[in-house]
């Protein structure tokens, strides 16, 4: 036996270095965190001030104002609504119409392949062009949506320039963009269903929409819940559709918490409103984004399981 | 190179996994690391080439402490069980990885490569991806390019586990002697008992974490430490029984079914207690005279056959016999014991009692 | 699995039909529309004869844009390289900052790196403007406003989570015997790093890389708030160009055309990843 005391320093050293060494790789990745974090807590900051960058001599704390106005503040709760409508609109139809075309799109045919391909490219367009192409086609003088509409008796259609039909209109313009989102997320869903299940209730003589309610949407259901949740963190935010096509008019008609905390700062250069309107998004895309993330994260696992 | 392992301790989580292994090869050995799944012999490989970090203790390789050495300086040779090839190199790139490391020249690494290659007959697949290769050729090229840098020491990780039974079959008689001719130093791990009784000079039993007994095949089949290790090795497993020695004029002996069955002297100190008899199936015989059994069933093998018996109280008996030795007639039948081959184990504790002659001393 | 009535077949074929016309028709109808002259635009009823010119796209490209009235400049073309620009910057830079990390998170479950992982995670679902006016302010304070460096920094918040999430996926896919094996052969972290693993998640990494392409150059509100005209990206430049060329719709139907192009064909190239990478790995594709 040789003598076995070890050289206890040295190789503390060395362990220390292999456990920092990780941290060392994902520094950069910590320090853009950082770099998010700070300004986040800046507009807790400026939520919590009064503070209108063209009255920069009349800033100062006033605590809880911001907020506690909101609650007597009849345009807060108008942008709280078209939020809200907004995103369950967009998103319920968006589901609906997902749904049904991924069904349509389950079996993997050639054909099939190739249209799932083609349907991705309104996902691919940038938003706002999106909300472009839209205006272009909703064009009262050569639109070939106005032309559609006129030829199908509503004459006067004035798409997002009217009040009536505004919400309508972006609500179309996200449906164009996102269904394709829901479609392939349901569709990469339904094609890896076991297939046990099905076979089995074919040979007992289940019949098929008996099928698709006991069976397909409830093994589906995981894959749903997640591109919905996906969806509506998104879509109560959105930016990019309304402020292209009609910065939130005509009137306060499509003034979602974005488009009016945008204005509020750039227009009004009412900072601390601004701040305090982002914080009630915040607040409620902080909520959602915890169910999501619970939601993703079981189905991720899932996935990786099966590689 | 010979290597020491001191107090290796190692967790996951609360388990742990080695707890306080120690023992040590001796330059150019071969030890046969044995034990069931998740014993943690695996584990155990890993942290001697350094690829796992232990919690406690050190491991020594030629007299130097290489704990805290990273894997690539431990200069060492290992064999994985998955084979952990690296899937988008052919199978020539994955032998001569460890000569590129050791910036060996180019044309010595071809020339290296093919040597070892055409050594384990693989050298027509070389250029074949990994995917591309057979289970037995996969082995093969992991075996490769294990030995082909010449290490001092080699880590096999269980290497013919994930192959046919014909090829491990042929491996077992090929190894030793490849193994052999390297004059390296050798951890072999496997939970094959036939294997680890082919391969090793000493043998280690892994069992929960532990070292549970180490020395030669022989003295672990004869003389296992414990009632759990003497399962471990065997096939058919052996006889277990529950017995209390007793003494009468002609010696120590236990009753089975009312049947006297003398064992060697030295054991008196037994007496009384509550013991475990070990009977392996080769060492019970069938016989004119003996106590009593119903025969069960009867498994033909090729070299031997196996009868499964009952006692009289229904424990479950193994008989072994050679091809062509008689068997029992009917469904009755006599059984005697070997008196040397029995072992008894302490029913409580489950370690083997010793005779007291002290003539076959366990090696510790 | 099922068989189908002839019935149902035509109507799943009316189906499909209806479908493909709703999503495609608005592509194809602008990319009539840039190959037109405003007269033919303003025809109506609309009709697809009508012979098609690349007029509006010289004129784009030319960064003329002369009309019966006046003549003007419009320099959209620089915000396409804008958009270049921006887009492989900020792709760079989030392989550069994300790789290593993702390798880090996927390799050792060290102290706060589930953390640090989620902190980013949770900003990509969170309000961008949250973050973007106060960083307004800071960037005017510390001369970061109005650079390419600025905007490709802030650019991280979509990139970054993206190549993070989705590397990590396939890092942790590889099987860290062959990394130990590759390394017990006498090879250093580094070069394990560089031999093995990289090559093995390439197909991952290529991938994230696309997506964040994809997401970076359809960005529009980083790049309003934070940009002026001259590095304004397309999706910005578009809107603006709308507002300064009035009636030239055929000139902003190429301008859209020429927009969307990019990231059109990237996604068609790379269209096996793309459920991947949207549901940032929770659904294979």
């Amino acid at each position: 036996m040789t003598d076995t005391t070890p050289a206890v320093p040295a190789r503390r050293r060395l362990r220390v270095s292999s456990k920092l060494f990780p941290y060392l790789l994902s520094l950069p990745a910590l320090l853009v965190c950082i770099g998010i974090l700070i300004p986040f807590f800046t507009a807790v900051w400026y939520s919590l001030q009064k503070y209108r960058l063209s009255q920069p001599w009349n800033r100062g704390m006033n605590w809880g104002d911001n907020y506690l106005n909101f609650l007597t503040d009849s345009s807060f709760w108008n942008t709280l609504q078209v939020s809200l409508t907004y995103a369950f609109l967009t998103v319920g139809l968006e589901l609906l119409l997902g749904l049904g075309i991924a069904l349509l799109l389950q079996k993997r045919t050639r054909l099939n392949n190739f249209i799932s391909i083609m349907l991705l490219m309104p996902l691919m367009t940038a938003p706002a062009l999106a909300a472009l192409m839209f205006k272009l086609m909703t064009n009262p003088n050569f639109g070939i949506l106005s032309y559609f509409a006129q030829v199908l008796g509503f004459a006067d259609m004035r798409w997002a320039s009217d009040p009536s039909t505004a919400l309508l209109t972006v609500v179309l313009v996200d449906i164009w963009v996102y269904t394709p989102f829901i479609m392939i997320l349901l569709l990469a869903g339904l094609r890896s269903l076991p297939t046990q299940p099905f076979e089995a209730a074919a040979l007992d003589g289940v019949p098929r929409l008996q099928q698709f309610w006991r069976i397909t949407l409830p093994m589906l259901m995981p894959y749903v819940l997640t591109a919905a949740l996906f969806r509506l963190l998104d879509s109560i935010q959105q930016f990019d559709i309304i402020y292209a096509m009609t910065q939130g008019g005509p009137g306060d008609q499509l003034m979602v918490f974005q488009v009016e905390a945008y204005l509020n700062f750039f227009q009004s250069t009412n900072v601390g409103r601004s701040a305090a309107l982002l914080l009630v998004l915040w607040a409620i895309t902080f909520f959602l984004s915890n169910l999501f993330i619970k939601n993703w994260l079981r189905l991720r696992e899932r996935a990786r399981g099966e590689v | 190179m010979s290597i020491r392992i001191e107090n290796l301790t190692k967790r996951f989580k609360a388990d742990s996994v080695l707890d306080d292994v120690s023992f040590e090869v001796p330059a150019g050995e071969t030890l046969v690391l044995f034990g069931p799944s998740g014993a943690g012999k695996t584990v155990l490989l890993r942290c001697i080439a350094g690829a796992v970090e232990a919690d406690e203790g050190s491991v020594w390789l030629n007299g130097k402490d290489a704990t805290d050495l990273p894997p690539e300086d431990r200069g060492l040779g290992m064999a994985f069980q998955n084979f952990a090839l690296f899937p988008h190199m052919s199978a020539e790139q994955n032998i001569a990885s460890p000569l590129e490391a050791r910036r060996i020249p180019k044309a010595g690494i071809a020339s290296g490569v093919r040597r070892v290659a055409e050594l384990l007959k693989i050298d027509h697949v070389l250029d074949h991806a990994p995917r591309e290769l057979s289970n037995g050729q996969k082995q093969r090229t992991a075996l490769a390019r294990a030995l082909v840098a010449a290490p001092d020491l080699l880590l096999l990780d269980d290497p013919l586990r994930n192959v046919d039974a014909k090829l491990r079959f042929e491996m077992r008689l090929e190894l030793p002697r490849l193994l052999a001719d390297r004059g390296a130093t050798v951890i072999y791990v496997t939970q094959d008992y036939k294997e680890a009784m082919a391969l090793g000079q000493t043998v280690a039993v892994l069992d929960g974490g532990r070292i549970a007994q180490i020395g030669t095949p022989e003295d672990i089949y004869l003389r296992p430490a414990s009632r759990a290790i003497s399962r471990l090795f065997g096939d058919p497993t052996i006889n277990l029984l529950d017995v209390t020695p007793e003494v009468d004029e002609r010696g120590v002996f236990v009753s089975l079914s009312g049947h006297r069955v003398p064992l060697s002297p030295g054991y008196e100190e037994a007496v009384g207690r509550s013991a475990v008899l070990g009977l392996r199936p080769e060492a019970v015989l069938f016989a004119e005279t003996g106590f009593p059994v119903q025969i069960e069933a009867e498994t033909p093998l090729n070299e031997k056959t196996i009868t499964l018996t009952t006692t009289a109280r229904g424990r479950e008996v193994f008989v072994s016999r050679p091809a062509g030795a008689p068997g029992p007639s009917g469904d009755k039948a006599y059984l005697t014991v070997e008196g040397a081959a029995t072992l008894l184990f302490d029913k409580a504790t489950g370690a083997r009692i010793e005779p007291a002659s002290g003539a076959d001393e366990v090696a510790a | 699995m099922h068989h189908h009535s002839p019935i149902e077949r035509v109507l799943r074929g009316i189906a499909l039909l209806i479908v493909v016309l709703f999503f495609m028709f608005p592509i194809f109808w602008i990319l009539l529309m840039s190959l037109q002259t405003n007269e033919t635009i303003l025809r109506s009823p609309p009709s697809i004869v009508f012979e098609p010119t690349l007029s509006n796209y010289a004129a784009i490209i030319a960064g003329r844009l002369d009309s019966n009235v006046a003549s003007m400049g419009i320099d959209f073309m620089s915000n396409l390289m804008n958009s270049v620009i921006l887009s492989v910057g900020s792709v760079a830079l989030a392989l550069v900052l994300g790789v290593p990390a993702a390798y880090a998170f996927a390799r050792h479950k060290f102290r706060g790196s589930e953390d640090i992982a989620f902190t980013l995670l949770s900003f990509r679902f969170a309000p961008p403007l949250l973050v973007l006016l106060p960083l307004t302010l800071y960037f005017q304070q510390i001369g970061l406003a109005d650079t390419y460096f600025g905007l490709i920094w802030v650019y991280q918040l979509i990139c970054l989570p993206l190549i993070l999430w989705i590397v990590r996926g396939y890092f942790e896919d590889i099987s860290p015997d062959v990394e130990h094996a590759y390394r017990i052969a006498g090879h250093s972290w580094f070069s394990t790093f560089r031999r093995i693993s990289l090559p093995l998640a390439a197909p991952g990494i290529a991938a994230a890389a696309l997506l964040a392409f994809i997401f970076a150059w359809n960005n529009f509100i980083f790049a309003l708030v934070l940009a002026s005209a001259d590095k304004q990206p397309v999706t910005v430049g578009a809107l603006a160009f709308v507002t300064a060329s009035g009636i030239q719709y055929g000139q902003i139907a190429a301008a859209v055309v020429l927009s969307i192009t990019p990231t059109l064909a990237l996604a068609l190239y790379a269209q096996r990843y793309l459920v991947e990478g949207l549901s940032l790995g929770a659904v294979k594709g």
